[in-house]
């Protein structure tokens, strides 16, 4: 199975506390023809302002229980980048009840496994065990939400481990390198700038009292929301979080981000020259963040232009013109304007900037003249049977409830989905082509082997 | 469209509860049957859900499982040949062979059917591990005609066009050097590769640098000629179906291939390497020292799996492990260590598998060493072993609640010639694992003193720290065409 091993995730949007067992689609798309009956959602909220969805499913004798906390790398300051990360993983550290190392030791021997990621927007805790241990993951939630606490010897050694997932992500993957860079050009003014992992300066240098603030500013209950789904009542859990969660005092929740991005005013570019035995490259574009009305017109442009064998960038780069050897599109829910990205990994010897005008020509195209309805429908056909495969697991059901209860402030806007991509029109793909695929909106930023220049095979 | 850092564990084989498999599209277990009981009520026994294995008069074995969930339908199959078929010197035969399936068939072209599947939303993908090639595909229930039309165009009308030979390999070949920028992509291809000295499983089922250049339309065409018949391939539907009508119509699509005999793959069991050695892949830009080290391990049907299975949540494959215990959550060594068997039909690899940063090399490899000496020594304790059961009890239902997972699932068993019973008594033999058994597989399978070690890092920091791990030493730089083909 090889070949699907070297098909490399482009970069790095995630932060895990540990190597997912699970694979997840974070990616949001939705779409549907079926209505909200179908996957009932019970909703309350706590006197303490945290919020609670349940979404019973009795098929299997497990429960995924997801909590995010809107809180991530853009609210962090320059000296301190990457905490909400670094912070994430001492969430795992210990708290009053269960002291360093007993979450997991307790949770394992009970059935369950954690994770937990972070990003530019939101931290979102992962647990998923069988119904039996449903008390105790309360429980244990409830502990290190009010009462965590910091031992400064498990933050000297997980400062080790942060480290070395950044050496792993950054340095040992040419993609996330190049991203990282990217984003610090591509943004000037707002939190995006920074890598989500944090500088390695910064992952050298946190204090204990950072991470005190960090938990103060980011973790009211007020700023979270709980998503459970799977072999559960909505009666039991809200009476489990009533007594497990809402004895626990909100706070003041985060300071709003308030800086906004200028407008770019023309093309940045910038280069990465290291040992590779092949380039890179990525174009990023400003657009909107997640719940601008553009969202569905975006996804939509971005199946047409990327979406499987038969998309028009892996017909053109791949198949026709053979440059490249694979192209992607990638993007992450956002509350602030956020980037759009394209990458091509370019075959040995083609010259990046070949790909570079390829892509080009090929946005000109979508600017220039409406796609076919074909493609239109095809792309459509695709957003349906994506919801389907989000929706099958209660994993998956966990996590896009979540998120879109977070992006779009509504679960409920997951079974809108169908209405809102077949209202998309070939004027409205058209229309967000011309309007954020221009030269002056767009980073360019390309890996150059240093050895090829050398001329080194 | 993410694909996320699962891998770095997972490399190409990552252990789970139903045994682990070279199969990359996705997990594999079970279900629980519902019985009209309260949700509840039930009682939490884990049963197989009903199947119907129909064979068709060309041979061709057809697996049926009705899941109503979502409305979708997922294939998967297997052809009895993978890259252990492949002629010496041509590795990544079976692998393009079958990349090609889809690339241009009696009726479409490449650019055709990858419109034709795309429009309705689905997928189809299609690969070589070393005992067997694979495909998949999914798409929903209102397209069923069409998704399985797709399926069987794919498998039984393959025109293997020139251009689309030519493309792939190149882009295979690009792939191996794109791979080679990320050590964890490819550090377990050097670790088979070093371990079976460049044989049997040692031999990379993707091809190198070198052998993909050695492939040629006409061999493709006789490995699909010879190896892809009805009678040697395994096919399974599972979803959101009308059984009667599907059954109709796969006899009618696929009952139209015409069987022959397909030539058996030789497959030379390899046992334990004796001694020590250590290869060093040098990658001069390296922050970060990866390392594997282990043996040669058990089969997939190897009587000892469940016990092994147990004994190894505990060592090495969850996050209390005692291997990620000691290089991550006391030392901070690493982001991640781990242990795993890679369970195919002959004994496949045992490995540790960590990563830390260059300096640290020489601490966390003996860390990882100390930690498997301390198994031997002090066994595993009966809290240990309770919550080793608990863990993958709990965690197993979740790999099988997908009619994806299941149609795969029920491909492999087949394959494997196991039987329900690997789901519908997995808590009872997981719970009829004693301390005793637990420590006989420690002593026969956990590899003590007979080591292979595999390191990919920055030669020039490095080398002088593990000279004393092995007297026999070799090195290759990274960019140096291959993995690991055999000692000279």
């Amino acid at each position: 199975m090889t070949r699907v091993v070297f098909k490399e995730k482009p970069m790095k949007i995630r932060w895990d506390r540990q190597v997912p067992l699970l694979v997840l689609l974070v990616a949001m798309v939705g779409v549907c023809r079926v209505s909200g009956q179908e996957y009932p959602v019970a909703t309350k909220t706590l006197k303490n302002g945290m919020k609670i969805l349940v979404q019973t499913d009795h098929s299997i004798p497990n429960v995924a229980l997801y909590t995010f906390y809107k809180v991530g790398s853009r609210n962090e300051r320059p000296g301190t980048t990457g905490l909400s990360h670094f912070f994430e993983h001492m969430m795992f550290n210990g708290a009053k009840k269960y002291g360093p190392g007993e979450l997991d030791k307790v949770m394992e021997s009970n059935g369950g496994s954690n994770n937990a990621y972070t990003t530019r927007n939101v931290t979102v805790y992962q647990d998923w065990f069988p119904r039996t241990a449903l008390e105790l993951i309360f429980d244990i939630e409830s502990d290190r939400i009010r009462d965590l606490s910091f031992d400064p010897k498990k933050i000297e050694s997980e400062r080790g481990v942060v480290a070395s997932e950044r050496r792993s992500s950054v340095d040992g993957q040419n993609e996330g390198l190049l991203d990282e860079q990217l984003w610090a050009t591509a943004f000037i003014a707002h939190t995006y700038q920074w890598p989500v992992v944090g500088w390695m300066s910064d992952i050298e240098h946190w204090t204990i009292e950072d991470l005190k603030h960090h938990f103060e500013m980011g973790y009211s209950p007020s700023n979270a929301t709980m998503v459970i789904a799977g072999d559960v009542t909505p009666e039991e859990v809200f009476a489990l979080a009533e007594k497990y969660l809402e004895p626990i005092p909100a706070h003041t929740p985060p300071p709003p981000v308030t800086t906004t991005e200028p407008a770019q005013l023309g093309e940045r570019r910038l280069v990465v020259r290291k040992a590779a035995e092949l380039p890179l490259l990525m174009i990023a574009y400003h657009v909107p963040q997640t719940n601008n009305p553009d969202f569905y017109a975006l996804n939509v442009m971005r199946s047409i232009l990327f979406q499987g064998e038969s998309s028009r960038m892996y017909q053109r780069l791949v198949d026709k013109d053979q440059i490249a050897l694979d192209v992607e599109s990638e993007s992450d829910n956002a509350f602030d304007p956020t980037l759009l990205l394209f990458l091509a990994q370019p075959k040995q010897g083609v010259d990046p900037a070949t790909c570079e005008k390829a892509i080009y020509e090929e946005v000109e195209r979508m600017q220039s003249s409406p796609v076919s309805d074909r493609e239109l429908q095809k792309a459509k056909n695709f957003r349906l049977a994506e919801f389907y495969r989000q929706v099958r697991t209660i994993n998956g059901r966990a996590n896009t409830l979540g998120t879109y209860e977070v992006f779009f402030g509504d679960y409920r806007k997951l079974f809108d989905a169908a209405k809102n991509y077949s209202a998309v029109s070939k004027e409205d793909v058209q229309r967000v082509a011309k309007q954020y695929f221009g030269a002056n909106n767009r980073t360019v930023a390309t890996l150059v082997p240093e050895n090829e220049e050398k001329g080194k095979p | 469209m993410r694909k996320n850092f699962g891998e770095l564990f997972a490399g190409s084989f990552k252990c789970l509860p139903a045994g682990c498999r070279r199969y990359r599209v996705g997990g594999f277990a079970l279900v629980v049957a519902l019985l009209g009981l309260g949700s509840a009520a039930w009682a939490q026994k884990l049963q197989m859900p009903a199947h119907e294995k129909v064979v068709l008069k060309n041979g061709l074995t057809v697996l049926l499982l009705e899941k109503h969930s979502v409305p979708m339908i997922s294939v998967a199959g297997i052809v009895k040949a993978g890259g252990l078929a492949d002629p010496a010197g041509q590795e990544g035969l079976a692998s393009t062979t079958a990349g090609l399936l889809r690339k241009g068939t009696k009726t479409r072209t490449a650019q055709q059917f990858a419109g034709d599947i795309d429009f309705i939303g689905g997928t189809f993908e299609a690969d070589a591990g070393a005992d067997y090639s694979s495909f998949a595909a999914e798409f929903l229930s209102k397209d069923s005609a069409k998704g399985l039309e797709l399926v069987s165009d794919a498998l039984l009308h393959p025109t293997f066009p020139q251009a689309e030979v030519d493309k792939l390999l190149a882009q295979s070949v690009d792939g191996v050097k794109a791979a080679k920028d990320s050590a964890r992509d490819v550090i377990f291809e050097y670790y088979e590769g070093y371990l079976y000295n460049g044989k049997g499983y040692g031999r990379p089922t993707g091809g190198d640098e070198n052998s993909l250049k050695k492939i040629q339309r006409d061999a493709i065409v006789k490995f699909y000629e010879g190896y892809y018949t009805p009678g040697n391939t395994i096919l399974a539907v599972a979803g959101d179906f009308n059984p009667a009508e599907t059954k109709k119509k796969i006899e009618e699509i696929f009952g139209a291939w015409p069987g022959k005999a397909a030539p058996a793959v030789k497959e030379e069991a390899a046992g334990p390497m004796k001694g020590k050695k250590l290869l060093l892949v040098n990658k001069a830009d390296a922050t970060q020292t990866y390392f594997v080290i282990g043996n040669v391990g058990v089969s997939a049907t190897d009587p000892d799996r469940v016990a092994i299975e147990v004994v190894n949540t505990v060592f090495g494959s969850r996050f209390t492990s005692m291997l990620n215990e000691a290089l991550r959550v006391e030392s901070g060594l690493t982001y991640g260590a781990t242990s795993f068997f890679s369970l195919q039909r002959e004994p496949g690899p045992f490995a540790m598998f960590s990563f830390t940063r260059n300096e640290t090399t020489r601490k966390a490899i003996d860390l990882a060493l100390e930690v498997l000496k301390k198994l031997h020594t002090n066994g595993i304790t009966a809290e240990q072993l309770g919550s080793a059961r608990s863990y993958i009890k709990g965690q197993f239902p979740p790999t099988m609640e997908t009619a994806g997972q299941l149609a795969r699932l029920i491909v492999r068993h087949e394959f494997l010639g196991l039987d329900d019973n690997e789901v519908n008594q997995f808590e009872q033999r997981i719970d009829g694992v004693t301390p005793e058994m637990a420590k006989q597989v420690i002593a026969k399978h956990f590899p003590l003193e007979n080591l292979t070690f595999v390191l990919v890092g920055k030669s020039s920091e490095i080398a002088p720290m593990v000279k004393s791990y092995a007297e026999k030493q070799d090195v290759k730089e990274i960019s140096a065409p291959g993995f690991w083909t055999g000692a000279k």
